[in-house]
């Protein structure tokens, strides 16, 4: 286990991290963009773990964070289901780009 | 009251008719143009105060005023901006030019036809400016009466003027913005380099032999200078905004824009161009007086062919600058009190000849010369008067635009004469558009529908004969304005280096 | 008398101040408001120019422009050339002032016209009292506004409109010269007095390139004032204005200035060579060709204009030559003989309302006063014996003779016989033949005009005798004494010039005399009407044409061009950098598309630019 390089962790993170950014920002359905999120705080959440491990000073209060993240995630994601579910009886669609209403 | 408040209320006063003026009705059109002229008087009076002073061999120092105003802490330093006014020969002379102007136009704007309130507070602010502009010892405090001059001028364009208004009160703002823009990032370099602003302060340690500005840094500062005080003067390329203006804007509006507004630029030029970085003006100066053939020539060529009359007065603005720029450029005391003296002259001379095209748009609604001619017939007075100002602008002995353009030359001849020669094709060419203009004007056979014009009449002669009085005095005896110069001229040339 | 000199040009701006402000309500009594106050200045000079016979130069100064260390001063002196000259410019300007009185007569804008006459009056005697360069130029181009103002008298008319700018503009090109050399003067002298630049070059501190330069500068100014080639254009154009003051202005005074300025500085001329040959030619050439235009105009008023452009080069010639005692006695004996040549035509013309000489006849026997004074000035101006033309002309040849340009002296002799030709064709033109039928009602002018004609009559016979070789030369003595460098008194010309002279002239009158007077050659023996040569002197060589294809139209193509540069260059730089900065706030406000996407892309790229950033300066922003 710990014959891994912290920094194959970090690259996981940041392949993870790119692929949802690309997917955040070119995604037309609003579904996919919601979960592109969710990758992105995912491998957020493996960069604290990596460097509550590896770290200059390792210590819990990484995973701890983490843990709040998944959570605090886990609501964000509820919240914006239910804002999308909203939007989507009325407009009838969850394409991204007929949302454009911040334009006014 | 002691000696020192004199230049608070002078340049304060307008003020109190803007006060008054608030609480007056909008329809009170003959109150309000009372007021309005009646609040212009009292700077007016205390410019004189302050000349007269001066001329009885009284120190120009006893009317400075210093009071802390603005303290800060910046980086390790302690950063003073102070309420200094004062005067020096120079300008004390642009105080009273602008003073004298200032009520004249008011009496001009007796042809204002609309929101005469609003127009009469702005064009007091507007005064304000002005007098603060020529008599802040303090670059902070210079640009701030700088931009009040600014808003003014937008609306009273904007609101007051002809057809397309809009626009030139924008090209004013967007040019001058951007003119003003330069100058705040010089003032600031300088206020943050050395830790003062006021003018004198600067001056020492700019030159020291210690300076804590490079040759080069320098040099930027002061091309930017030359490139913000260039576009008020204004220099070629630079002029296509004040076309407009001189168009566009009321009349009694450009005899303030065109008297003194330009003025500022040439007034910068000499008070801090050259006051603040003499060694590095010295290297320009030659480029600057090419810069003054160049303008003098390019609105000579241009007036020559314009069709309306404003808009040959307008070129011939640009064509009278490059003159101050000429004097400039020469860079010895000739050529400097030559561009001072133009500097008063055209302010006298385009005040007088925008009068009058008020005075001529206001009985025919045109200021076309093919719409025009013979008015000699109907309006003898007027048309005589408009051709003695021309006369004064083309720069005939015993009044005062020979004066100046002859020193300006003479200056420049001294050190310059092939560039000079060039310019003076300019004097001919001035002769040349000048005649064709305002004799297309007033002589040749009268329109019908102009045989019953009125000639100028009542209130019309003040401006007229005061303005044409100075010129002739100042042509005739040129001293009156010389003497003031004086310590101011000597000033500048010991920073020059003699 | 002399100390107070300066009150003389005082008397007529008074006049000029007066009629000015209470003009409306003199009327036509300004016109004794005018007389009055120039025979007052008339009399002073006479006074002045008495006790100069006696007295030494007076000069005196005050400061006038302090610039810096320079000093500059106005003031006034009296010597020889400035006391004649003053009180010719006061006489002639004093008798027009009576003459006009009559002609002027009903019209409702005298009070202008007087006032105009006294501020050109002012001027032009405080031309000739200047010390000075400086102030030299600045009544100089005094006297150049009086002059516009009464070309343009008679503003409603287009002509006079078009004459009166050309005038302005012409003389103004001269004055730009005149400008230069001075100021290129004064940087090598460090002054604009006559005495210290003639100190200067006495002592050779000005070399000789110099000398030429200025002198040759300064001489464009004379050029332009006097109607000299190429700037002789406007002079017969400034007919236009009323006639008196063709008399005074354009006959008499102003156009004399320029010989008046090159005689005042001549010791400077004198010390170039190339200036003095350069004077001379371009004097001699003015003179037959202005001559030769004279032969075929046919309007009264423009022969005579012809005729003083070419006089003017006469006088040129003669300083050009050397012959500075010869160039100021002829601007004198012209200034009489001239003026009342035209008068004398302002009165024929007052009498028949026409200018043009084709319509006019036999009116010898209707002016009975005008007639024999047009006749006596016709004689002076043609040089025959005992007149007063006589005399100066032939210091004149002399000088032109002994200058040592054999081929400059052939062309002084043919514009003689021109000159005699051509003003005989005229005398016989208007007051011989057939009296035209609808000139029935003709008579002569009135007493006040006839006064002045006879004043100058009498001058123009007895001028001469100041200064002749049988009874002494007072005149050329008395304006070189205490001064080397004005040369000789008197040139001793050989005798056979004089006969030459007189029968030139009497030849040119004989010729005139058959064709228009007993018309047994016909006028059209030489080139008829509508032939080549006729018609390229009747239409002045087509000089004027010539200036409107080249120097205006170059002029208003320049002023083309760089309106086509204001329009499209500057106007198109300031409209690219707007529309630069609007595409800008187009283009920004494209991004801003309300959808989440485009926002947070924008939001990567400026993350990923400052990373960049970041890397490359290793963190720190300077």
């Amino acid at each position: 286990m710990s014959s891994i390089p912290a920094s194959a962790f970090l690259a996981l993170a940041l392949i993870l991290f790119c692929i949802g950014l690309y997917g955040a920002l070119s995604k037309r359905n609003t579904v996919i963009v919601l979960i592109s999120i969710e990758l992105m705080l995912n491998a957020v959440n493996i960069n604290l773990v990596t460097f509550s491990k590896y770290g200059i000073k390792p210590s819990i209060t990484g995973q701890i964070f983490a843990l709040f993240a998944i959570t605090v995630a886990a609501a964000e994601a509820a919240v914006g289901l239910a804002i999308l579910i909203a939007l989507y009886r009325n407009r009838k669609t969850v394409n991204i780009d007929e949302m454009d209403t911040m334009k006014h | 009251m002691s000696l020192s408040s004199v230049l608070s209320i002078l340049v304060f006063s307008p003020l109190l008719g803007v006060t008054v003026l608030a609480f007056m009705k909008n329809t009170q059109e003959k109150a309000i143009k009372i007021v309005g002229l009646l609040a212009t008087l009292p700077a007016l009076l205390l410019a004189l105060a302050c000349y007269f002073h001066y001329q009885a061999g009284k120190d120009l120092g006893d009317f400075s005023v210093k009071a802390n105003w603005i303290n800060f802490v910046g980086d390790k330093k302690y950063f003073h901006v102070a309420y200094e006014l004062g005067l020096n020969g120079l300008s004390l002379i642009m105080v009273v030019l602008t003073a004298i102007i200032a009520t004249l136009a008011a009496v001009a704007s007796m042809h204002i036809k609309k929101e005469w309130k609003g127009y009469f507070m702005l064009f007091l602010l507007l005064e304000t400016g002005m007098l603060g502009v020529f008599t802040s010892l303090n670059l902070i405090l210079f640009f701030i009466f700088f931009e009040v001059t600014l808003v003014p001028m937008f609306f009273l364009i904007g609101k007051w003027g002809y057809f397309e208004k809009e626009k030139a009160a924008f090209s004013f703002l967007i040019y001058n913005g951007l003119g003003s823009a330069i100058l705040l990032i010089v003032i600031m370099v300088l206020f943050a380099k050395t830790g003062t602003s006021n003018i004198h302060d600067l001056q020492q340690i700019v030159n020291a032999a210690k300076s804590p500005l490079s040759g080069s840094v320098k040099m930027g500062l002061l091309i930017a200078l030359l490139i913000a005080f260039g576009v008020k003067l204004p220099i070629f390329p630079l002029h296509s905004w004040m076309l407009r203006v001189h168009v566009q804007a009321p009349p009694s509006i450009v005899m303030i824009h065109s008297g003194i507004l330009l003025k500022i630029g040439a007034f910068g030029l000499i008070r801090f161009a050259m006051g603040i970085f003499p060694e590095q003006f010295k290297d320009v100066a030659g480029v600057l007086a090419f810069l003054g053939v160049i303008n003098l020539l390019y609105g000579a060529f241009l007036a020559f062919i314009q069709k309306d009359f404003k808009m040959v007065l307008a070129y011939s603005s640009i064509s009278h600058m490059g003159i101050v720029l000429i004097g400039i450029g020469a860079l010895n005391a000739t050529g400097i009190q030559g561009a001072i003296f133009q500097v008063v002259s055209h302010g006298l001379i385009s005040a007088l000849l925008f009068f009058l095209v008020g005075v001529f748009y206001e009985r025919t609604d045109t200021s076309l010369i093919e719409n025009l001619g013979g008015l000699a017939k109907g309006m003898p007075l007027a048309a005589g008067f408009l051709l003695a100002g021309a006369m004064a602008s083309l720069g005939l002995p015993g009044m005062s635009g020979f004066v100046s353009e002859f020193m300006a030359f003479l200056g420049l001849f001294k050190d310059m004469p092939v560039l000079a020669a060039v310019g003076t094709i300019g004097i001919i060419m001035t002769a040349a558009y000048l005649l064709r203009a305002v004799l297309g004007m007033t002589f040749g056979q009268a329109h019908r529908e102009f045989a019953g014009t009125m000639d100028l009449k009542g209130a019309e002669f003040v401006p007229v004969l005061t303005l044409m009085f100075l010129i002739v005095l100042i042509g005739v005896y040129p001293s009156v304005l010389s003497s003031p110069l004086k310590t101011a001229l000597e000033t500048i040339m010991l920073g020059l280096g003699g | 008398m002399m100390e107070t000199a300066w009150i003389i040009p005082l008397f007529p701006l008074l006049s000029f101040l007066i009629l000015l402000l209470f003009g409306r309500r003199l009327k036509e009594a300004s016109a004794f408001v005018g007389i009055l106050l120039t025979l007052a200045s008339l009399v002073y000079s006479i006074l002045v120019l008495f006790e100069r016979f006696t007295a030494p130069t007076y000069k005196s100064e005050a400061a006038w422009l302090n610039i810096g260390d320079l000093h500059l001063t106005a003031g006034f002196e009296v010597n020889q050339l400035n006391a004649l000259m003053l009180v010719i410019v006061s006489l002639v300007s004093c008798l027009v002032h009576t003459y006009s009185k009559g002609y002027m007569h009903g019209d409702e804008r005298i009070p202008v016209f007087y006032a105009y006459l006294g501020l050109f009056t002012f001027a032009m005697q405080g031309l000739v009292l200047s010390p000075n360069l400086l102030q030299t130029y600045i009544f100089w181009e005094l006297v150049g506004v009086g002059s516009f103002l009464l070309i343009g008298f008679y503003f409603y008319k287009e002509e006079a409109k078009a004459a009166a700018k050309k005038a302005f503009i012409m003389t103004r090109i001269g004055d730009v010269g005149l400008l230069i050399g001075m100021i290129l003067l004064f940087w090598q002298t460090n002054s604009f007095e006559y005495d210290e630049i003639f100190k200067a070059v006495r002592e050779g501190a000005i070399s000789q390139g110099w000398i030429t330069l200025t002198a040759l500068l300064i001489f464009v100014g004379a050029v332009g004032k006097s109607g000299q080639f190429p700037l002789h254009t406007w002079l017969p154009d400034a007919m236009e204005g009323p006639t008196p003051v063709s008399a005074l202005i354009h006959a008499a005074t102003m156009v004399a200035a320029g010989v008046y300025l090159v005689a005042a500085l001549f010791p400077l001329f004198a010390a170039s060579k190339t200036a003095l040959l350069t004077i001379a030619i371009i004097g001699a050439f003015t003179a037959i060709f202005a001559a030769s235009i004279g032969l075929v105009q046919t309007d009264i008023k423009r022969v005579l204009a012809y005729s003083t452009v070419s006089q003017l080069g006469y006088m040129m010639l003669a300083l050009g030559s050397a012959g500075y005692v010869a160039g100021v006695f002829h601007l004198m004996t012209h200034a009489f003989f001239k003026a009342l040549l035209f008068l004398a035509a302002g009165s024929v013309i007052h009498a028949v309302h026409t200018q043009n000489i084709e319509e006019m006849g036999g009116l010898w026997k209707k002016l009975r006063l005008t007639g024999p004074l047009f006749l006596i000035g016709t004689l002076a101006i043609s040089g025959v014996p005992l007149l007063s033309g006589f005399f100066s002309k032939d210091e004149i040849l002399a000088a032109a003779w002994e200058g040592g340009h054999p081929i400059l002296f052939l062309l002084a002799v043919i514009a003689a016989f021109f000159t005699a030709f051509y003003m005989f064709r005229l005398f016989f033109m208007v007051f011989t033949g057939e009296a035209r039928s609808e000139m029935k009602h003709v008579h002569e002018s009135p007493g006040v005009m006839t006064l002045p004609m006879i004043v100058l009559g009498v001058l123009a016979v007895i001028s001469g005798y100041v200064n002749t070789p049988w009874f002494g030369t007072f005149l050329g003595d008395w304006l070189t004494k205490g001064n080397d460098s004005l040369g000789h008194s008197h040139v001793e010309g050989p005798g056979w010039i004089m006969i030459v002279a007189t029968l030139v002239s009497l030849a040119g009158i004989f010729l005139a005399w058959l064709i228009y007077g007993k018309k047994s050659l016909s006028r059209d023996w030489l080139s008829g009407r509508g032939g080549a040569l006729h018609t390229i002197l009747y239409n002045k060589y087509y000089i004027d044409e010539f200036y409107q294809l080249t120097i205006v139209s170059l002029t208003k193509g320049m002023s083309y061009f760089l309106r086509f540069i204001d329009l499209f260059l500057v106007e198109g730089i300031v409209k690219g950098v707007a529309g630069f900065v609007q595409g800008l706030g187009k283009t920004g406000s494209k991004v801003q598309n309300g959808q989440v996407q485009t926002y947070g892309a924008m939001a990567f790229v400026g993350l990923a630019v400052l990373v960049v950033i970041f890397a490359l300066t290793g963190g720190y922003l300077k």
